[in-house]
């Protein structure tokens, strides 16, 4: 479970990255988070996992306050899964050894126990035979699923995802949405920023509009698609839904 | 042209031209060093390493080698009362004049590294030493392999530099049998086709790293 409670965060008083934020997503549960880019979507993301400090409230996962000085930060991030806009998976790594670093560094497993593993995760998001490859000879929706893979190969209670298919071809995206849906229905807790409103109204328990880093407006998706409450809302529905 | 010069006194030039290679190999070696502590220091946000780390580089690249030599030969000993012999004056200058340009290019080696990398090391729980060590550095140091070379072929070249304070590497060599044999044609066109041939494979490599580096990451 996350807990965000009351966060602000700044570059300089003037420029408010987030201002006010707070919400709960419990365990299991999916929230999509959408808005115009310079929302703050990002910021607040990286903000769950320790990536970037936060001036003001707290944030509380699975208990652990994130930004307390005696939290394990490391320990934190290694049960909280990421995936970027722009894959960042490692150029000079092989598929395998993508997925195989953090789990043999952090959790100390044996390299063949991680690349059994690994080998799992890679056949569940149906790229098995892409491991021995390097992620140059990738196409976008595979290099996608990779990073998801690395990300699962830590066994983590929380994974967040980051505009996971801003950068890929339309054709890509389906096959990168499909495992993210196959996630959800696992019960997994998912932290998604994305405009992909199909894939919201699909498995969201919860969709949050930000702007100018405040919520604006949150709702359970039947609700926010075909009632949204605001004004900001309904502008920037009816721009992405065409 | 008479080449018997050369086959007379090669023992000589060829002594002259193992002190140039040590020279050359503990400069790299101790400049690298200083090199990656200046660099990381300057990649720092604490502003007591990043200030000093700072103007030692621009402090050393805004000044001719020639004259670091000239201070650290001849001041060392009126600040300190000791002399320094040749040797170890030359390796001292070398040193810390090419720290500051290694560091610099380790530096923009590893800021060649996009941000998300590092975001996703972290993210994955590793540790900034466990980042830098398996995904930071081995990226940074392949793009900044072909400069490293080309760094190492100019150290190479200076060292002749050390023949100011009497320094008996290769071209200082040299330029004794001349003085003694009086065949400056033969002998200085000999001494620049070992400066070639040692340069150029250095420079053909560095190139041959980065052509590979562009074509693929295997």
């Amino acid at each position: 479970m996350i807990e965000i409670k009351n966060i602000s965060l700044w570059y300089e008083k003037s420029h408010k990255v987030l201002d006010d934020i707070s919400g709960t997503i419990q365990c299991g549960q999916t929230v999509v988070i959408c808005g115009p880019s310079g929302s703050g979507k990002s910021s607040l993301l990286r903000c769950i996992n320790g990536l970037e400090r936060f001036q003001k409230g707290e944030i509380i996962v699975d208990g652990i306050s994130v930004q307390h000085p005696d939290t394990d930060i490391h320990k934190l991030r290694s049960n909280i899964g990421m995936v970027f806009q722009h894959f960042e998976l490692y150029p000079h790594m092989t598929v395998m050894q993508n997925i195989t670093l953090a789990p043999v560094r952090v959790r100390k497993k044996s390299k063949t126990e991680a690349e059994k593993k690994a080998l799992e995760i890679l056949e569940r998001v149906g790229i098995p035979e892409q491991a021995f490859k390097h992620p140059e000879a990738l196409s976008g929706g595979q290099k996608q699923r990779v990073a998801i893979a690395r990300a699962l190969a830590m066994e983590p209670q929380i994974m967040l995802f980051d505009e996971p298919t801003s950068a890929l071809d339309p054709e890509m995206i389906k096959e990168v949405l499909d495992v993210m849906i196959d996630l959800a229905g696992q019960k997994m807790t998912m932290v998604v920023v994305t405009h992909e409103m199909v894939f919201a109204r699909k498995v969201a328990h919860e969709i949050v509009f930000m702007d100018n880093g405040r919520i604006i407006e949150k709702g359970a998706g039947h609700n926010f698609f075909n009632h949204p409450k605001n004004k900001r809302t309904r502008q920037f529905l009816s721009r992405i839904l065409i | 042209m008479d080449l018997t010069v050369i086959t007379n006194n090669f023992k000589f030039m060829a002594g002259g031209l193992v002190l140039t290679f040590q020279l050359s190999l503990i400069t790299m070696a101790g400049g690298l060093l200083l090199g990656i502590i200046l660099a990381l220091a300057r990649l720092s946000s604490k502003h007591w390493l990043y200030y000093p780390a700072t103007f030692y580089i621009h402090f050393f690249r805004g000044l001719p080698l020639i004259l670091v030599i000239f201070w650290l030969y001849f001041l060392t000993p009126v600040i300190t009362g000791k002399s320094l012999n040749e040797f170890h004056a030359a390796v001292i200058s070398f040193v810390v004049f090419e720290a500051a340009y290694f560091a610099e290019i380790i530096r923009a080696g590893i800021q060649s590294i996009p941000h998300g990398q590092s975001m996703a090391a972290y993210s994955s729980g590793l540790t900034s030493f466990q980042c830098a060590r398996h995904v930071i550095l081995p990226q940074a140091l392949r793009n900044m392999t072909p400069a490293l070379v080309t760094q190492a072929v100019v150290i190479f070249q200076d060292t002749s530099l050390g023949y100011v304070i009497g320094l008996r590497e290769f071209l200082r060599r040299v330029n004794l049998v001349d003085a003694r044999e009086a065949r400056s044609v033969e002998l200085y066109l000999f001494a620049g086709l070992i400066y070639l041939a040692f340069c150029s494979t250095g420079s053909l490599c560095s190139q041959r790293l980065e052509n590979h580096r562009q074509r693929n990451w295997i």
